[in-house]
């Protein structure tokens, strides 16, 4: 009954969630909208292009009742561009996230706090040249599924495993920042990316803890002593950027 | 012809007394869309975790399994009917309905998982007994009996009298073991509750020293489980 896996999701989880992310379909048959449980889906007329979830996307497309438009951030030159930002202008951090598609304003609105899989960043419309949560899993579940809709799609593959190689060794190499505790930013980086890495940065952090707890509250007992004024000092040489 | 969100709505106007509230023509698109989001939330917190949190508050858990029966209960109609146009219909709906069920079974679990792992810490107080469910409780309960009768009957019953508690908190150190609450996690930035696109402040706590550091609108962090807790347990931010 109880789930036997640990904390954190799993890659076979994280495709799930990536199969609720929304992408542009151009259909060859008409169908009639679906009462779903997260509500009706749009009706289908070819050739009018309609977004839909990915889970959806791909049965249609399974059964050749419709195509799969990629997303502009999945296009050869999109990826070479981001491919060049990574290596070249930040070799250290990754390259930022797409811009949030609901900005917020000044009245509180529940698209405020949306986040992925349920933010449109793989749609017809979403950016360029930026990668969003999700990029891995979908690029390798559309290369996949469709290639016969992706242009250049050996091209795609191959920018996808560079970016993968890049972007792997950044994330490993973030595991030194982590070292003397406290919050390390990881502005960018993807879903598949966490999963993956999880294990290894969570046992490097919560290992270290374990062996640094006396000098911590060793630390902190100090502190305490001497003031808040002792306090403000040691803040600057800590694991903070 | 009816399509087949006709034929929905008209099965579930004569069978059931919530389909106004269900399939009311605006509230569909945002309810059903909505609780999803919410129940895809609670599952990943829930899997990204250690410690249990908090049982949803607004009944989603109830108001989705009750969306679940109620779908099912439109497909066992539907198959009545069959013709090869609804067909590819139905299997979009029951591939749905199995998705859906994949969220609630598994966020389920994985609580019932934490509750089995450290059942007398959950019941000890008030407080924690609150973020289980009624069903939950039942559960912990019910468990933690068998497990102390058992141990009872097996090896307790021959220890000395003052030996036999589970729950011995003598000494200063209690013999009821938690969840380790400074376990790593990876948090996502939603955005301030103070309104606008102000970051999310959080204080973190590392070996060598403590301090503040500002977390943008969707931006990863790795943080100590008990720095973004509070964050997470107010909507600021979210486990990924």
């Amino acid at each position: 009954m109880a789930l036997p896996l640990s904390a954190g999701l799993t890659p076979t989880e994280v495709a799930f969630l990536c199969e609720m992310e929304m992408v542009t379909v151009i259909p060859r048959q008409r169908l009639e909208s679906i009462s779903l449980l997260s509500g009706p889906t749009p009706a289908l007329r070819p050739p009018h292009r309609s977004p839909l979830p990915l889970w959806l996307a791909l049965l249609l497309k399974r059964q050749r009742r419709a195509n799969i438009l990629p997303p502009p951030w999945l296009l050869p030159l999109s990826l070479e561009r981001i491919l060049k930002y990574e290596t070249e202008t930040s070799p250290e951090t990754f390259s930022p996230p797409p811009p949030h598609p609901h900005p917020i304003s000044a009245r509180p609105s529940p698209s405020d706090s949306v986040s992925p899989p349920f933010l449109p960043s793989s749609t017809a419309d979403a950016p360029a040249g930026y990668l969003p949560y999700h990029w891995l899993e979908l690029g390798e579940i559309l290369l996949e599924a469709c290639p016969d809709d992706i242009p250049d799609s050996g091209r795609v593959r191959g920018l996808l495993r560079d970016l993968r190689e890049v972007r792997m060794a950044k994330m490993r190499g973030s595991v030194s920042a982590v070292e003397g505790g406290g919050v390390m930013s990881l502005k960018g980086v993807g879903a598949m990316e966490v999963a993956e890495g999880r294990g290894f940065i969570v046992g490097v952090m919560d290992g270290l803890r374990k062996l640094g707890s006396s000098r911590e509250v060793a630390r902190r007992e100090r502190e305490e002593e001497g003031g808040a004024g002792g306090g403000d000092d040691e803040d600057e040489d800590m694991g903070f950027e | 012809m009816d399509d087949i969100s006709d034929i929905l709505n008209d099965v579930s106007r004569n069978n059931d007394p919530f389909a106004e509230d269900l399939y009311a023509p605006r509230s569909v698109t945002q309810s059903g869309q909505a609780d999803l989001q919410a129940l895809t939330r609670a599952w990943v917190n829930e899997r990204g975790a250690a410690e249990l949190l908090p049982w949803p508050k607004d009944g989603l858990v109830e108001r989705i399994t009750e969306r679940i029966k109620t779908q099912i209960e439109e497909v066992e109609v539907m198959t009545g009917d069959m013709d090869p146009k609804t067909n590819f219909g139905l299997i979009i709906i029951q591939t749905e309905v199995e998705r859906w069920k994949f969220l609630v079974r598994s966020f389920l679990r994985a609580r019932i998982a934490k509750i089995d792992k450290h059942t007398l810490y959950y019941l000890s107080s008030p407080d924690l007994q609150s973020r289980l469910s009624e069903m939950e409780v039942a559960y912990a309960t019910r468990h933690q009996q068998l497990l102390h009768s058992h141990y009872l009957g097996s090896f307790l019953n021959s220890f000395p009298k003052q030996l036999q508690n589970l729950n011995d908190t003598a000494g200063g150190i209690s013999m009821i073991g938690g969840p380790d609450d400074d376990s790593g996690v990876f948090a996502r930035a939603l955005g301030s509750k103070d309104g606008g696109a102000a970051p999310v402040i959080i204080t973190g706590r590392g070996r060598d020293g403590d301090g503040e550091i500002e977390v943008a609108r969707g931006e990863v962090v790795v943080a100590r489980w008990a720095d973004v807790k509070d964050h997470v347990e107010n909507g600021e931010m979210e486990l990924v």
